[in-house]
């Protein structure tokens, strides 16, 4: 057995992890060397030893057996990796993602679905927020996924419901790679309703990636650390929303700790959906979102070659230019929505016109993709929204 | 002695012909019935015996046997009471018929009162058409009888005054034929408790004016809309956004019954036994029907059934409105048995008992909110559902129904600003007289149609667009990769908006307008919402 897959297989015993991962090489040499130990009685001696110098096992009990399973058969626990034709980094690896090495505790392993070249690409964007968004959260997931996929970057996030699954969804649907980081393994591979979501994106080029092995369930702890990969993989992470105690903030923590930009969406003062994320903004040297624009121009994505062509040929026009092209009841409609996300009652209170008036001038804002619906209400969108 | 009397039984909603036969003969004093009846008609002896003694008459000290024919049909109720006793007096010989031929309906009391029975309008028409032309029934059902024509209808109070009619001016009647009257304990009885099968149903829904709805411009639009042109129309929101308040508003908006429509709506509530005799002084009822059952109705109780086949909420919104609040709620087997009638206008039960055809041509407005705590996509308050609890919710409704409620629209709360700020709401009888010549113009038209049952074939000729329209129309289905249905379905609504707004030809912001009016702003996965 090579030493890569000896250490793959250590990696991936249930119970060795951040902490004892390290020790037992630091003990025995190698992985494999960690294995010949498990069997021929020298780890039983330096677990007794540990213990007396440290007072406490340096493992615990279901570890310990899941480690002396895995030692008598190595072999076994990379079936199942193979059996998912899913392809593994170790951290020995020369081209082991190298965003991930800022980690103080890189991953020792990364097992993937996809195309290992995503990996690569010069622009990382992390999109992150709650499980529960409002409507205008979701529409500006959307709205700033689509404008990074236009500057070329790859939106990375983590597959679970809400702000995740919309800023996957939003990349996918305008042709951008999508890297998606799970809290468990690949055979839990978030909520059920996202699996076709983690198909998808392994489909268009981007990939969906776990530091566990593939049996190993998700648990309260394991998404925090899935976090830490999030943050590392992005040069820069976006809050969306954030309630306290979202995950979205450990996100943030560890990208301001690697140094990453991040940039957080303001909410309204006293709305529950942003009061963490303006907590973050108060506590952290996180910067506020403020436009497209701005956040284009601090992340430096001028040059981008999809964007280049955009100016070349047929150049979205401007709110105004865009404001200019309609007829005049949209145009009415259109600078109501510009002034923020409101339903149709306040529109019709605002401009005076009588609904059927104002509803067909929104159907042809819909239809123009210059408005989205996000449950009762509407928000500007497209060149409106810039 | 041996006589035989007419009478009538109800099935669905039809009356048929019913001879009693009565033998009185000696022998040990008993009384048999027939002719499978059930339990209340069994019972029939033992009212039929008290009645007859209470009315200074007396009760044969004989065999009688009853024999309701034809035999092989199993009745129910107690409409025959008042046919057998009069049969009995007849048989016994206290009365000799001298006042020509009567057929006979009603349930006595013990007292000898005769009491109301339901579906005496259809029981008397069945009997007119075969050429019955006297009839005697219960005073209180004697208005409902007499909206059939070329019967000469008689109601009465008593077992003896039923006895004097048969009797007639040349018979005689044995004994005194006075009834005695009981010793009121509790009192007289109150008029109200006299009127049978008043529901609570509607009671929370006590009718408002549409002049106290504020904001909600798009769902009182779409409101309109739905009773111009009788399409279905669900709302969907969060509590206390107005959606039960719109609906108490319908039956002020709704349109009168015409003479055919009036007709089967009397026929139907007769037999319900929910007919209040008092309304009927002006002829046939002529409000259009708005049922409101709670959400915890049964099947039985929405779709008709039960051991006597009786017609449920569908048929008695039938011609009417049928407003389902808490559409969610509602028991799924029971929701998706309104699809056939939604289609077809008709239901059909079948059971042991037998298999009856009710109308039910109803217009279906719901109203549901978007998840369990109703908050979903709420602007301020946070909905506290479990993740994948909302779209789980809204799947209890299924999708065959859903794709037959014509108009969704989605309901926000009133922001304050408008509560407080936003002008006048008009009042109803101003949005009445819209709706009702908008119908008007429709039901011409169309041919006696409104304008949600257009056939497919004959919708674009209704609409009769010209090129923008019909570039908007091409445009609005392209975007939504639309089915033909769907495109017919924005082209009936259209057509309503037209109508409403007093245009001859549909135009392309009418198009557009309709398209707005199906938003299918429900629950879904995040893959799909994003």
């Amino acid at each position: 057995m090579k030493a890569r897959d000896e250490w793959i297989a250590l990696a991936s015993v249930e119970g060795v992890g951040e902490e004892t991962f390290p020790a037992l090489l630091a003990a025995f040499g190698s992985a494999g060397a960690a294995f010949d130990a498990v069997r021929d009685g020298r780890f039983q001696a330096w677990f007794a030893e540990r213990r007396a110098a440290d007072g406490r096992a340096p493992m615990s009990r279901p570890a310990v057996d899941n480690l002396r399973a895995a030692a008598a058969n190595p072999g076994e626990r990379l079936e199942a990796i193979t059996e998912l034709g899913l392809w593994t980094y170790t951290a020995l690896d020369f081209d082991y993602p190298a965003r991930l090495r800022d980690l103080p505790n890189p991953p020792f392993v990364i097992h993937g679905l996809g195309d290992k070249s995503t990996f690569q690409g010069s622009r990382h964007v992390g999109v992150v927020g709650t499980r529960r968004p409002t409507p205008q959260g979701r529409a500006l997931t959307t709205n700033v996924c689509a404008r990074l996929v236009e500057c070329a970057a790859t939106i990375v996030s983590g597959l679970a419901v809400g702000i995740d699954g919309a800023a996957h969804a939003a990349t996918l649907e305008h042709g951008g790679t999508a890297i998606g980081v799970i809290g468990g393994g690949h055979h839990f591979p978030g909520p059920r309703a996202h699996i076709r979501l983690r198909d998808e994106v392994v489909a268009s080029g981007g990939a969906v990636i776990s530091e566990h092995h593939p049996d190993s369930h998700p648990t309260k702890g394991t998404f925090p650390r899935r976090n830490r990969i999030i943050a590392a993989l992005s040069d820069a992470v976006i809050v969306i929303e954030a309630p306290h105690k979202s995950g979205a903030l450990n996100t943030a923590n560890h990208a301001l700790a690697l140094d990453r930009q991040v940039f957080v969406a303001p909410g309204r003062i006293g709305d529950w959906s942003t009061a963490g994320a303006l907590a973050l903004l108060r506590e952290t040297p996180a910067r506020p979102l403020v436009g497209l624009d701005e956040l284009v121009a601090d992340l430096g994505y001028f040059d981008s070659p999809v964007a280049t062509v955009v100016m070349q040929g047929d150049a979205p026009p401007s709110r105004e230019a865009a404001l200019a092209m309609l007829g005049a009841t949209e145009r009415v409609v259109a600078r109501r929505l510009c002034a923020g996300p409101c339903g149709l009652d306040l529109l019709v209170t605002d401009t005076g016109e009588s609904p059927a008036v104002v509803s067909s001038a929104v159907t042809l804002l819909l239809m123009r993709g210059w408005a989205h619906a996000v449950g009762p209400a509407y928000v500007a969108a497209g060149p409106l929204a810039a | 002695m041996l006589a035989t009397l007419t009478t009538a039984v109800i099935n669905g909603l039809r009356g048929e012909l019913i001879r009693v036969e009565i033998d009185v003969a000696p022998g040990l004093p008993v009384c048999h019935i027939v002719g499978l009846p059930d339990a209340a008609l069994s019972e029939a002896r033992e009212r039929v015996r008290g009645a007859i003694r209470n009315s200074g008459f007396e009760y044969p000290m004989s065999r009688i046997t009853v024999n309701l024919a034809p035999a092989d049909r199993r009745k129910h109720g107690a409409a025959y009471d008042l046919a057998i006793a009069i049969g009995i007096l007849v048989a016994s010989g206290q009365i000799r018929r001298g006042g020509g031929a009567w057929a006979l309906l009603g349930e006595l009391s013990l007292a000898g009162t005769v009491e109301p029975v339901p579906g005496v309008l259809p029981m008397v028409a069945t009997l007119a058409r075969q050429g019955y032309r006297r009839v005697i029934v219960p005073a209180a059902n004697e208005l409902e009888a007499r909206l059939v024509a070329g019967v000469e209808v008689h109601g009465v109070e008593g077992l003896d005054d039923a006895a004097r009619l048969v009797a007639g001016p040349r018979g005689r009647t044995a004994g005194k034929a006075v009834r005695r009257s009981a010793v009121e304990v509790s009192g007289p009885r109150p008029a109200a408790a006299v009127a049978r099968g008043t529901t609570a149903l509607t009671a929370r829904l006590a009718p408002i004016d549409l002049g106290e709805v504020r904001g909600q411009h798009q769902a009182r639009w779409a409101l309109e809309i739905a009773l111009a042109g009788g399409h279905n129309l669900l709302f969907v929101g969060p509590p206390g956004a107005g959606k039960t308040l719109l609906a108490r508003a319908i039956p002020g908006l709704l349109p009168p019954l015409d003479d055919e429509e009036a007709l089967e709506v009397t026929v139907i509530e007769s037999v319900a036994g929910l007919l209040d005799s008092g309304s009927l002084e002006r002829g046939l009822r002529r409000e259009r029907p708005f049922r409101a059952p709670h959400h915890t109705s049964s099947y039985a109780a929405l779709v008709g059934g039960g051991p006597l086949l009786q017609p449920g909420e569908a048929t008695l919104a039938h011609r009417g409105v049928l407003f389902l609040d808490e559409l969610a709620e509602f028991d799924r087997l029971t929701l998706d048995a309104l699809r056939q009638p939604i289609e077809e206008g008709v239901l059909t039960i079948a059971r042991a008992s037998g298999r009856v055809r009710y109308p039910a041509r109803f217009q279906l407005i719901a109203a549901m909110n978007p998840c369990r705590c109703g908050y979903f996509n709420d602007q301020q308050r946070r909905c506290t559902c479990k993740t994948g609890e909302p779209e789980k919710y809204v799947r209890r409704v299924s999708g065959p129904l859903l794709d037959r409620l014509d108009m969704q629209i989605e309901m926000a709360r009133v922001p304050p600003q408008v509560l407080l700020k936003g002008p006048m709401p008009e009042s109803s009888a101003t949005v009445r007289r819209r709706i009702l010549a908008a119908r008007h113009v429709a039901l011409t038209r169309n041919g006696g149609q409104p304008n949600a049952h257009l056939p497919g074939t004959k919708v674009l000729a209704a609409c009769a667009m010209e090129r923008p329209a019909l570039r908007a129309l091409e445009n609005f289905a392209a975007h939504h990769h639309m089915s033909a249905r769907s495109v017919h379905r924005v082209m009936r609504v259209a057509r309503t908006i037209a109508d409403l707004a007093g245009r001859a030809s549909v135009s392309a912001q009418d198009v557009n307008a309709a398209g707005s009016l199906r938003d299918p702003a429900l629950p879904t996965a995040d893959a799909l919402a994003a």
